[in-house]
This record gives C-alpha cells, structure tokens and sequence, in this order.
C-alpha cells in the first residue's frame, strides 16, 4: 500500500465533477461548512481515504464502521471530501499528493478548498469577510468573477495550501476561500460565510438558517477536533500566516 | 496556541472543560474563554495573583447517549476551567466581556514595563 490511498466504494461517474475540501484547520471552518453541506445536501457516502500516517482509529457512527476521512458526492456532480480527525503534519503531503492524483483519474473540472483566516479581532466582527486564493489564471478569474477579493501577499500555511500547489502542478484549477474566524474556536458564523460564496462560485442553493441556529451544538460537539487540530496546526508554523514574507517585487 | 493538554475535555460530575486561548500582553495577560450555551449572568470569575477560574452553568444541560467507551449517557451542565497565570495580576483591577458566547477576560499585570530613558 502506498502511503495514502483513496478508496472508491461507488465508483465515480461525473464529468469534470467540483470537488469541496473541508479538512480540519482554523476554526474548523471548512469541516463545519462542508460536514453541512453534505448533510444538507444530502450527499452519499462513495469512499474514503486510508493511510498509514492517520491516527490509528476508527469512527463508529450509528454502529456502522468508517474511515475518518471520508468522501461524498451528490448527484449535481459535486464531490466533498471531509475528516473527523486532524491531519497530522507528517500526512499533508502524501495525502494532497494522493488526492489530486486522484482528482486527475476522475477528471475533476474545478477544486475548493475551504477555510479559515484567523483574525484576532474576531469578536468585533458581525459578518466575516471571505478572501480567496487561486492556483491558476482560470481560478483566479472565476474568483473575480464571483467578486470575491483576492489575497495579494501573505504565507498560506496547511493541507489547503499544499493542496493548491499539487493541483497547479497537475493542471487542475482550484481555489481556497478563506473566511475570518476565530482562530482556535470552532466558529459556524465564519463557515456560514464561507457557504455563501461557495454558493456563487458553485450555482449550489445551500439554506443556511439551521447551520446559525445551530451553532452553539456546533461549537460544543467540535471542542475535541478543534482541540487536536490546534495542536496539529502549531507543529505545522499556522502562526506564519500572521506573519509578512519577506520577499518584494 | 491552544494549551496542550493530555487529558479528557470532559469529567464525570457533569463538567466540560471549556477551549480557551491566553495571550501575554506588555501590561496585562488576555485570555478568552468560548463557552457555547451560556448566559452571562450564569458566569462565575474567580481571580488570584497567579490564576484565573472561571466556571460557568450551561442554560440547559446537554446530553449524549451512549457517550464514546463508556457507553451511557453523559450528560453536562458546566464548564469550568483553572487557569495557571504565566506572571502575577492585579486581582482588583481585572475585567471581562461576553459576547457571541465567548467570555474575554483582561488581567493588567502586577509588574508592569516602565519605560527607561536612554541616554
């Protein structure tokens, strides 16, 4: 077995589908966003992902058996991929390596990641703003499009990041939207924001009221990934994000 | 960064321990304290020279069933959290803020830095 591998329990039949990345990082915002989605949506299970570099574990849901990281798809041609568990540093890149490996197989047209932008003024800010970062001429135009404001400087630190750079290589466009949020709380308000953009980057129609009703569950069922995930996060230097490259042109 | 703790978030007498974040400041320690399903009257600060404890009843406790390992229900009503302070505080002078579910606590230190002319 290779260091990563991904696992298709339903064979993947859309053409040029979008994928949804919503890994554990900042505010668990990508995975509270996108573990909505597919609930929302009601997505179906069709894979997963397994490596020896995971945390030995299993998740028992309903009494069934899964993979901590798992896949979804629905049948608008969307495919999300999620985890129940941290990344650990030492599986970013052989899992964004194995990923879009696979996102080249299944002839994926378009890649999102989404995330969050620790702000430290978190508190006072009624409506996260979202950023986007793309790999490629086209990401970036669709970004534009989309009106969505674009990151010009800065470190991008975690597996969005690598996962940007491995789908460049592989001629796959993929964007990462970042929403404000609060850096080490699992914050609902931040991936409600990031859903809204998702929405006019993808055409997708997501009701959002019971993701805010619902936010304080959120925040309390997500203490212990959010907990893993911070110390996951530190290991990888999250912190350069606050930093300025050195770099000008 | 998030403390690094070994030990379950959760206690058997009904208590969560909340997620919090400390930052040590010139003039004073600032930590906050996210303590989803609380209101702010139902919040209790205790402050000495060297820790903050913050403890804090949920507006209805939460119950799960079948509760990871142990298998039964758990349920909780608390969070409560003990903080070790990196530098000793003024415990008349702290103050604190709650919003969105998150509590924000300022500690203006004993020992403050005072500037010194350089000649």
């Amino acid at each position: 077995m290779g260091e990563v591998s991904v696992i298709e329990e339903e064979e993947v039949r859309f053409e040029k589908p979008v994928v949804v990345e919503g890994l554990p990082d900042v505010g668990l915002v990508g995975t509270i966003a996108v573990s909505y989605l597919v609930d929302k949506l009601e997505f179906r299970e069709i894979g997963y992902v397994e490596s020896e570099l995971f945390p030995p574990l299993m998740v028992i849901h309903d009494g069934e058996l899964k993979s901590p990281v798992r896949i979804y798809g629905s049948d608008e041609g969307v495919l999300a991929i999620l985890s129940e568990v941290a990344i650990p540093p030492a599986a970013v890149y052989p899992l964004t390596r194995a990923l879009t490996d696979w996102f080249k197989e299944r002839d994926v047209g378009f890649v999102v990641s989404i995330t969050g932008l620790p702000a430290p003024n978190r508190l006072e800010i009624e409506e996260p703003e979202v950023v986007g970062v793309g790999n490629c001429e086209d990401a970036v135009t669709r970004l534009k499009e989309k009106g969505v404001e674009l990151m010009l400087e800065g470190f991008i630190v975690g597996t969005y990041a690598v996962l940007l750079k491995e789908c460049q290589k592989r001629g796959v466009p993929a964007v990462s939207l970042l929403a404000q949020c609060f850096p080490v709380y699992p914050d609902p308000g931040a991936a409600a924001a990031a859903l809204r953009t998702l929405e006019r980057m993808t055409g997708l129609e997501i009701e959002l009221g019971e993701l805010l009703e619902r936010a304080e569950e959120i925040k309390l069922k997500a203490r212990d990934l959010m907990r893993q995930t911070s110390t996951s996060l530190a290991e990888m230097q999250k912190n350069m994000e606050q930093d300025l490259p050195i770099m000008y042109r | 960064m998030l403390k690094k703790d070994i030990w379950a978030m959760w206690r058997h007498d009904g208590c969560l321990e909340p997620l919090y974040e400390m930052e040590n400041r010139e003039n004073e320690i600032v930590v906050t304290i996210d303590l989803p399903y609380v209101r702010k009257d139902d919040i209790k600060v205790y402050v000495t020279e060297n820790m903050l404890e913050v403890s804090a009843e949920m507006r209805s406790a939460v119950s799960w069933e079948r509760w990871g390992s142990i298998q039964r229900r758990i349920t909780f009503s608390r969070f409560k959290k003990q903080i070790h302070l990196p530098e000793k505080v003024n415990p008349d002078e702290v103050s604190a803020t709650f919003k969105n579910g998150v509590l924000r606590i300022t500690l203006p230190k004993v020992r403050r830095h005072v500037p010194i002319k350089v000649e």
